[in-house]
Formats: C-alpha cells, sequence, structure tokens
C-alpha cells in the first residue's frame, strides 16, 4: 500500500507532462498570502475535478498585486487560458501606487471568497466593548494606536471609515502598518498597541482561547458563530470585506469569457472546493455577473473617497 | 586569451578612480535628497518620518564620499589588479541575451547561450560546440524543474516542441 | 499521556521504515530545491507541498519536516562550495566557508555545516517540545523599541564584516542602507526612490542584491582575472573529513549559534539573517585563532550555520503555540498544516497534541535524515569544485538565473541581477567588502519602521526607547561591543589585530 503510494507520487509527477497546459493562474503576490493560496487552491481543485488538465501558478509579487495585474493586462492579452487572482487589497493597491492598470483593464469573473474585519483589543485591555473604544479615540485620536496590515490597505482603510463615522477626522488616526498578519498579531498580544484590526480568521484561535478580546466585526449583520457585535450596532455606518476575486485577461469575446466563467462556476460548485474553504476557514462569497460588476464599481469609488480623507491619495 | 597580462600597478597619486567613486557616492546621496525632497512629510505621530532616513543616509554617503576623496588624494587605495575586459564583455553579454531571449525563446535556448558566452569568458570559446551543450544542459534543467519540480520557467518553442 | 509518552509515541511512528524514506524523500526535494541560489525555503516548501497531499497523514507530515530542513540546509552548500549563498540566512556561511573551499578545505566546511545543522536543530527542536510557552512569553516582550535596541546592537556587530578599512565596509554599508530606502515605505504608503517604475514599488530583493552580487560578481571577477591563478581549484587538500582540531574548534560555536539563533527565530521579527551575523559576531570575538577570520576560519562557518537552523525550529514556536506565521515559509507551513487538519493556535497542544508531537517527532527524524542524506554526499560537493573553469562558472551562472527566473520571472528582475552583478564586480576590484551591502539592505528597513512605529506609539516621546529594561540591556551591549574594541586597540593590541586583518584578500 505504502508503496503504492510512493509510486503515484511518481507516477503523477511524470504524467504532468502528458496534458496540455490548460490554465495559467497569475498570483500577484509572495509564496504563502492569501492570494498566492487561493490561486494553489483553485489550481489543486480544477484539477481534481478535471476541469483543467494541468494548471501551472506562477507567482508575480509586487506593489499590492498591480505588477500582476500590469504583467497580465499586457502579456496575456486575449488569451482564455490565464487567470489572475486578485482582492480588495489590490483596489487600494491602484489608488495609492498610481497604478496605470486598473481592473477596468482585466476581464473580473468572480468574487470567490470573503473575509470581514474584526477589531480586538489584548485581554488586558481596559477596553470592553467597541463603545470604549470609539470614546477613547473621539478624546484623543492619537492615544489609540491601531496595529493593522500595509498602509492603505483593507485594515487601514476600515480604521479610517471608523473614524469618519466617528467624527473624527481620520488623517488623525494613530495606525500602525505591520507587514505580515503574524508581526501584527504579536504586537497585540503583547499589548504593544491600543487595539488590532484584521481579518476576522486572523485572530479566530486567540479569541478562543481568551487571550484576545473581539469587540466588533465589520459585516452587515450578525456573523453565524462569531460571538460580537457589527460595527454597525453601535451606531456607526461602516461595512468592510476583504473579498478575493478570480479575472480573466482582458480582450477575450463574449464566447470565451462566458466558458471561463462557466469553469469557474463549476469549480465553486464542487464539493472539494466547499471541502477547501471549510479547512481553510474562507467565507464562500460567490458573486459572478453583471451583480458583481456593480459591487466592483461601488467598492472603487468608496474606497477613493476614505483614502483621500486618510491623506494616502491625492 | 590575450597572453602575457602581467598584473600592472595602477597606483598612481591622488587615485583617479577614486575619485569617480567619490564622485559616484555623491551622485547617490544628490538622488536620494531630489527623490525625497518631492514627499509629503507625513510622520503622523512620530517625528521620524518617511523622509528622515533617507536624508540621514544621504548626508553620511555625502560624508563617504568627502572621505573618500581624502583617501584618493592621499593614495591610500589599495593596489589593484590588471583587469581583463575581454571576460567581462563575455558575460555581460551572456547575461543579456538570457535576459532579452528568455520569454521569446523560452527557458532553454536563452539559459543555454548563456553557459555558452560564459565558457567563452573563461576561454571555451568554441561556440558550436558550447551553443548545443548548453542548450540541452538547460533543458534538462528545465525538465526537472519545471516538469518534476513544477517551478515556473518560461516554456519557448524547444519546450513546446516536447511537452 | 504525558509530554515524553506522546513525543516517544510520535517517534515510533516517524521511524517506521516507510515513513524513513518520506522523510529521506522529503529532505533530497528540498535539498534539491532550496540548493539553488535565489529559492529560499518558503518558495522550496510552496513547490513541493503538493506532493505531500497524496501521502497518508504521518507520511505527509514528515516529508514536509523533510522538506523544510532540506531547504533550510540546501543554501548552505552552494553559499560554501560556490561563494552563492542560497537564501539570505547562508549569506555569512560564504564568508569563511568559500575561504576554506578555496584552500581546499570544502569538506571539513560543509562536515561542520551539516553536523551544526542538525546539532542545532536537534537541540532546538527538543526546546520547542520543552519550554516553548516560555520562549514566546519572552518573543512577546519585544515591541517596537526592543526591536530596535535589537538591531542597533545588530549593527554594531555587523563591522566584524568589514574587512580592513573602516571606509570601505561603511560606504558598502550605506549603500546597501540607500538601497534598501527603495520602494514603499511601509509605514505612510509612499514611494520612495522608485522614479516612477512599477518593478521598483516593492524594493530590492534580498536573494536577488546577493545572488547577483556574490553569484555574479564573484564570476565577473574570476574571468577577469584571466590565466592568472590556476585552472582548477584543488579540491581536497587533508583530509576530507573534519580533523580532531575541527571538531574542537567546532562543537562550541555550534551551540553559542543554537542558542542565539533559537530565541531570535522566535521573535516575531526576528528572523534567521540577524541570528547569523550576530553568531558571526560573537564568534569573530571569542575565537583564538582571529588570525584566520577573513582566510576561512571554521567557527566562522560552525556557528552562524547552527544559528540559521536553530532559527528555522524557532520559527516553529510562535507558530505552534500562538498561530504566528512570522515568516513567509512559516505562512506556507501554516496552510500545509491545515490540510492535517491541525489549526495552529495557543489551543493545540491542548486539543491535538497526537499531531503536535508527531510533527516535533517527525522533524527529530527529518533533521537526521539531512545528516544521513548529506555526511555521504559531501565528498562528492567538494569534487563539484574540481569541474574546470569554464563548465563550472557556466553552470553556476545558469543555476544563479535559473533561482531568480524560477522565484520571479521578470526581465527586470534578471536586469537587476546584472546591474548588481557588474556593482559587486566593481566592489571587488577596489577592495569593498560585499557582505554589509546585504546586511544594509536587510536592517536597513527593519531598523527605520521599529523605530518609527515605537515613536509613533508613544506619539513622539523619544524617551520610549529606552523605557524598557530589555532595550536598555542590548543598548548597553551595543554600546560595549562598539567601546571594547576601541580601548583594546588603544592599548596595543588592535595594530596586530587589523595586520592580521589587512593580509585578507
Amino acid at each position: 500500500m505504502k508503496q503504492f503510494f510512493l509510486a503515484s507520487i511518481l507516477a503523477g509527477a511524470l504524467a504532468l507532462p502528458a496534458f496540455a497546459a490548460d490554465y495559467k493562474i497569475i498570483a500577484p503576490a509572495n509564496p504563502g498570502g492569501g492570494w498566492d493560496q487561493t490561486a494553489r487552491t483553485l489550481q489543486t481543485v480544477m484539477q481534481s475535478e478535471g476541469i483543467s488538465g494541468n494548471v501551472q501558478v506562477v507567482n508575480v509579487p509586487g506593489a499590492g498585486g498591480t505588477i500582476g495585474l500590469a504583467q497580465f493586462a499586457s502579456q496575456d492579452k486575449g488569451n482564455p487560458n490565464s487567470l489572475i487572482v486578485g482582492g480588495y487589497v489590490m483596489v487600494g493597491a491602484i489608488l495609492t501606487n498610481k497604478s496605470p492598470v486598473t481592473l477596468k483593464d482585466v476581464t473580473p469573473i468572480a468574487r470567490l471568497t470573503g473575509e470581514y474585519e474584526a477589531i480586538v483589543v489584548p485581554a488586558s485591555s481596559p477596553f470592553q466593548t467597541f463603545g470604549d473604544l470609539v470614546e477613547a479615540l473621539k478624546k484623543d485620536p492619537g492615544a489609540v494606536s491601531w496595529a493593522g496590515g500595509s498602509a492603505g490597505g483593507t485594515d487601514h482603510i476600515a480604521v479610517g471609515l471608523i473614524a469618519k463615522e466617528a467624527g473624527v477626522d481620520p488623517k488623525k488616526i494613530n495606525y500602525i502598518a505591520y507587514s505580515g498578519g503574524g508581526e501584527a498579531l504579536a504586537a497585540i498580544l503583547g499589548a504593544q498597541v491600543s487595539a488590532g484590526i484584521s481579518g476576522y480568521g486572523e485572530f479566530e484561535s486567540q479569541v478562543k482561547a481568551g487571550t484576545l478580546r473581539l469587540l466588533a466585526v465589520s459585516s452587515d449583520e450578525r456573523i453565524e458563530g462569531v460571538d460580537a457585535p457589527t460595527i454597525k450596532e453601535s451606531g456607526l455606518d461602516v461595512v468592510v470585506e476583504n473579498w478575493r476575486m478570480v479575472a480573466a485577461a482582458p480582450g477575450l469575446t463574449d464566447e470565451q469569457k462566458a466558458a471561463v466563467s462557466a469553469d469557474i462556476e463549476k469549480l465553486v460548485k464542487s464539493a472539494a472546493w466547499q471541502e477547501q474553504l471549510k479547512t481553510k476557514g474562507w467565507q464562500d462569497t460567490y458573486l459572478a455577473g453583471a451583480a458583481f460588476d456593480e459591487q466592483l464599481a461601488k467598492d472603487v469609488s468608496a474606497t477613493e473617497g476614505i483614502l483621500k480623507e486618510i491623506g494616502l491619495v491625492e | 586569451m590575450t597572453n602575457g597580462s602581467k598584473p600592472v600597478h595602477v597606483k598612481r597619486r591622488p587615485d583617479g578612480a577614486a575619485l569617480v567613486i567619490a564622485a559616484v557616492l555623491a551622485v547617490i546621496a544628490g538622488v536620494m535628497f531630489w527623490d525625497v525632497s518631492r514627499l509629503a512629510g507625513a510622520a503622523g505621530y512620530s517625528q521620524v518620518g518617511p523622509t528622515t532616513v533617507p536624508y540621514v543616509i544621504a548626508i553620511c554617503l555625502l560624508g563617504l564620499a568627502v572621505w573618500t576623496v581624502f583617501e584618493a588624494w592621499r593614495g591610500d587605495f589599495p593596489e589593484r589588479e590588471h583587469q581583463q575586459l575581454g571576460p567581462i564583455f563575455w558575460i555581460v553579454a551572456g547575461l543579456v541575451a538570457q535576459m532579452l531571449l528568455l520569454k521569446i525563446a523560452g527557458f532553454s535556448i536563452a539559459t543555454g547561450l548563456l553557459f555558452a558566452f560564459t565558457a567563452a569568458a573563461f576561454g571555451q570559446r568554441k561556440l558550436w560546440k558550447t551553443i548545443p551543450i548548453g542548450i540541452v544542459f538547460a533543458f534538462v534543467v528545465w525538465v526537472i524543474f519545471s516538469k518534476l519540480l513544477q517551478l515556473s520557467l518560461p516554456a519557448g518553442p524547444l519546450e513546446h516542441l516536447f511537452f | 499521556m504525558n509530554t515524553f509518552e506522546f513525543l516517544l509515541q510520535g517517534l515510533v511512528i516517524a521511524a517506521q521504515p516507510m515513513n524513513l524514506l518520506y522523510a529521506l524523500i522529503g529532505v533530497t526535494l528540498g535539498t534539491a530545491v532550496g540548493v539553488l541560489p535565489g529559492i529560499g525555503p518558503a518558495l522550496t516548501v510552496a513547490l513541493l507541498l503538493p506532493v505531500t497531499y497524496q501521502l497518508d497523514p504521518a507520511g505527509s507530515l514528515i516529508m514536509f519536516a523533510g522538506i523544510y530542513y532540506g531547504g533550510m540546509y540546501g543554501g548552505s552548500t552552494t553559499s560554501i562550495l560556490l561563494n552563492t549563498p542560497g537564501e539570505s540566512a547562508s549569506i555569512v556561511t560564504a564568508l569563511e566557508g568559500n575561504k576554506m573551499a578555496r584552500a581546499g578545505r570544502g569538506g571539513p566546511a560543509l562536515a561542520t555545516a551539516a553536523i551544526g545543522s542538525f546539532v542545532a536543530g536537534l537541540i532546538a527542536t527538543l526546546g520547542l517540545a520543552f519550554i516553548a510557552p516560555f520562549i514566546v512569553k519572552v518573543a512577546l516582550v519585544f515591541g517596537p523599541r526592543e526591536y530596535f535596541a535589537l538591531m542597533v546592537l545588530a549593527f554594531v556587530t555587523v563591522s566584524s564584516a568589514f574587512g580592513d578599512s573602516t571606509l570601505r565596509g561603511l560606504t558598502s554599508l550605506f549603500v546597501g542602507l540607500a538601497l534598501a530606502m527603495v520602494g514603499i515605505d511601509q509605514l505612510s504608503g509612499q514611494a520612495r526612490l522608485s522614479f516612477g517604475i512599477p518593478d521598483l514599488l516593492d524594493g530590492v530583493e534580498v536573494t536577488t542584491l546577493a545572488v547577483a552580487m556574490f553569484a555574479i560578481g564573484e564570476s565577473l571577477y574570476i574571468a577577469a582575472q584571466g590565466d592568472r591563478g590556476p585552472d582548477r581549484i584543488e579540491a581536497v587538500k587533508g583530509s576530507v573529513w573534519m580533523s580532531a582540531a575541527d571538531w574542537a574548534r567546532s562543537w562550541k560555536p555550534w551551540l553559542r549559534g543554537t542558542a542565539i539563533g533559537f530565541p531570535i527565530g522566535a521573535m516575531p521579527a526576528g528572523g534567521a539573517e540577524i541570528g547569523t551575523f550576530l553568531s558571526y559576531a560573537t564568534e569573530k570575538r571569542l575565537t583564538k585563532h582571529p588570525e584566520e577570520f577573513g582566510n576561512g576560519a571554521i567557527e566562522g562557518v560552525a556557528g552562524p550555520e547552527a544559528a540559521n537552523n536553530a532559527s528555522a525550529a524557532g520559527t516553529l514556536v510562535p507558530l505552534l503555540t500562538l498561530g504566528l506565521p512570522t515568516t513567509a515559509t512559516a505562512a506556507i507551513m501554516l496552510a500545509g498544516f491545515q490540510q492535517y487538519g491541525l489549526q495552529p493556535g495557543p489551543l493545540l497542544f491542548a486539543t491535538n497534541p497526537q499531531l503536535v508531537w508527531g510533527l516535533i517527532a517527525s522533524l527529530l527524524i527529518a533533521n537526521l535524515m539531512l545528516l544521513v542524506l548529506n555526511l555521504p554526499l559531501i565528498g562528492l560537493w567538494v569534487k563539484l569544485l574540481s569541474i574546470p573553469k569554464p563548465w563550472l562558472y557556466a553552470g553556476i551562472l545558469l543555476f544563479a538565473t535559473l533561482g531568480t527566473i524560477g522565484a520571479n520571472p521578470s526581465v527586470f528582475e534578471l536586469g537587476m541581477l546584472l546591474a548588481f552583478g557588474l556593482l559587486g564586480y566593481a566592489m571587488r576590484v577596489f577592495g569593498y567588502p560585499i557582505a554589509p551591502v546585504v546586511v544594509g539592505l536587510i536592517l536597513g528597513p527593519l531598523a527605520e519602521q521599529q523605530l518609527r512605529r515605537a515613536l509613533a506609539i508613544s506619539q513622539g516621546d523619544l524617551t520610549t526607547l529606552v523605557a524598557s529594561p530589555v532595550a536598555v540591556v542590548l543598548l548597553l551591549i551595543a554600546a560595549a561591543a562598539l567601546i571594547v574594541p576601541l580601548i583594546l586597540r588603544a592599548r596595543g593590541r588592535g595594530q596586530v589585530l587589523s595586520q592580521l586583518a589587512a593580509s585578507e584578500d
């Protein structure tokens, strides 16, 4: 039996060349990040479901995904077999980096997964509720330091929106940007900062262990199985979702676009994909077609507005 | 290979090349000043903003440039051995060829040329022999890393011929 | 069941012949990919992770551990033999290791690296098993100001890699610091020194710079010497194996390297490189053979290699106890664990003891396999050096560019490789040391960001930098490291030292 496993690896590795390269997925980030994992999960499921015989993942890291996006838009133009993974962070990065290539220059296919932001404080923090935190923010914005992801990213945008709704100048927030989720989490656990903000999954195990206190989540309604109010409930109208999507190359014919959309729909409906979502703790927020285009346009204009107010975009 | 190259001691006083290095350092500092001066110095709550550290580094580079001039003047720079430029050109040509051909001709051909040109830099000038060897070697490497280990290496006509 | 029983049970499972074979395959694959310059353990694990999915949980966990350790170790081989660091954590290894290889002592250098990695991996993995909760508490004490103090210490110790001229050492360091400024400033989101070129927004990749300056710069320099020097390097002088003196000089650096690397690896913003810098500086200060440093001192290989592997195990401390992925490699491992239903976090040791101890046992077995694989191979590796120069350097450049292309197939990246290669060549010609450039590129942004974070959190109060005992102690050590050599020099010993250092080529 064991020998069989070994043989199957070798056979699998050797058999790969027998298929034509059906899909190439650009992960516009370094290995390990959310987009890379999304791309590699797509790869696994596409191959196991027989949607594509051979899927290759190519990492084109850099500048919040805008480098990968620019390369994809120019080099893969009209190629129906190449895809790019992206997400909400890209929307902000396109604006802050003044990227010449935007999401208008590719063919967005569907939103795949999404995650809401969570606001946490260390267990030792004096802030018991989200209201306490907002009160402190109103009193002295500089005294409330927020640890989160990169400047201009989803976390930063969410804090800006909270400040704005609370009547505080978004330029005044004391936002401390960290590169990886891990480093920010360590700063929060070590009580180096007042509060932390990131995707809920990042904090989940700490919240369950009681080392972090979850004050609020950024969803529209309460999330099932998560014991925390929404930001909306505290009277601030802030809903932020960090979604991930898949897009196809520009310049496709309608038939080609429909074929890609059909493949993605088949993938999303598959049991293997649902299984992967469960093990990875990703929410299924599949949205395609005109509904997705509309959502995208709304997100882009809202993001542009808040980034201007934070002072990151002129 | 040009024979009879003896190490030529180029110790001069003052050392011209060292003065060039000082000038390069000063230019880097100047570019940093220019670039950073255009940034909004949004420091937020820290008095050390995005412009502070580049300024400090640029000032230090200027200081090092002055120090370099001083040492150049005194002839304190170490002696240099004579450098042959021919081999340098071969290697640079190989790297440029690989860079330009990678996307068009694929990994094996582009890298095969680099292989052959590098061998040429070290005295192996029979290109009619080294180029095929390089391409075959690069192709074997491509098969191992791209097909067996799933590393994404650009494929070109040669790779598509087989896979 | 208590800790020991879990560990024993894990070891029994991991020691089954089939699982040992998986460990060997994992280590071999990991080494094969990790040996490529420019491909670090993160990409190695990401590439090879799918291979492990096809096995049963125990087998795949073991193969995975093997890939991880193989990827970590792979970089040192090229560092020592070809002066081409495979990843940033083995840059320091090249300093002494390659000098040893040039002198026909590549065998002992590789052996001390392999055995040192094994010893460090063994101790650090046991440390992970038994004192992880304690270590992680210490690591969390480190906030921005403590990290800043650690960076100051690291900067001071860098001077030990300066060579014989302070001016040229400092110039190299500041060139590295200037390069470090390129790209988006993380804290304000503004682009610095990018001149509107999108490819520069993410800054200069450490591996690109290291591969270019070491591999390409070195090849250019050797080529430009023409037919001076021997056509082949004498691969083995004396024994290929470590002599009694080598052992005597290696074991302390192994232990010291482990003691430095493990806690720094466990720190969320530590990173393996910093441990190797500190270990190298420590060995240089403590050695009884200061004249050999710069000419191939075995301590300078043994210490940093142990530190490098110990920090790899250290990275697992916050990952397993807190669910904190502190490096790209750790982030990929997290993804790997999820495949096995392992959800790292504070409750992991309580909820999933079998898997955790299985993993730790796998790491121990993989570590052993690494030694089993690499010790017999040393003789073979060393023979690489007897390949005639044209083919050897053609091969080096092939693999150096392969790594860069595999990590990021971009023409711009290859252009940077060429430009920095020429810079590395020019610096060699004029006697500038190479390592400080890479060190500046790594430490510069860390120091700047931590300083700015500390000041932002304190709202601009400078006293915050010395308001914690840990920071004060680190700054005092840094001050001592700076001042003590000056005093020694003033007392006359320095002259001897600098004379000896000047004999470096």
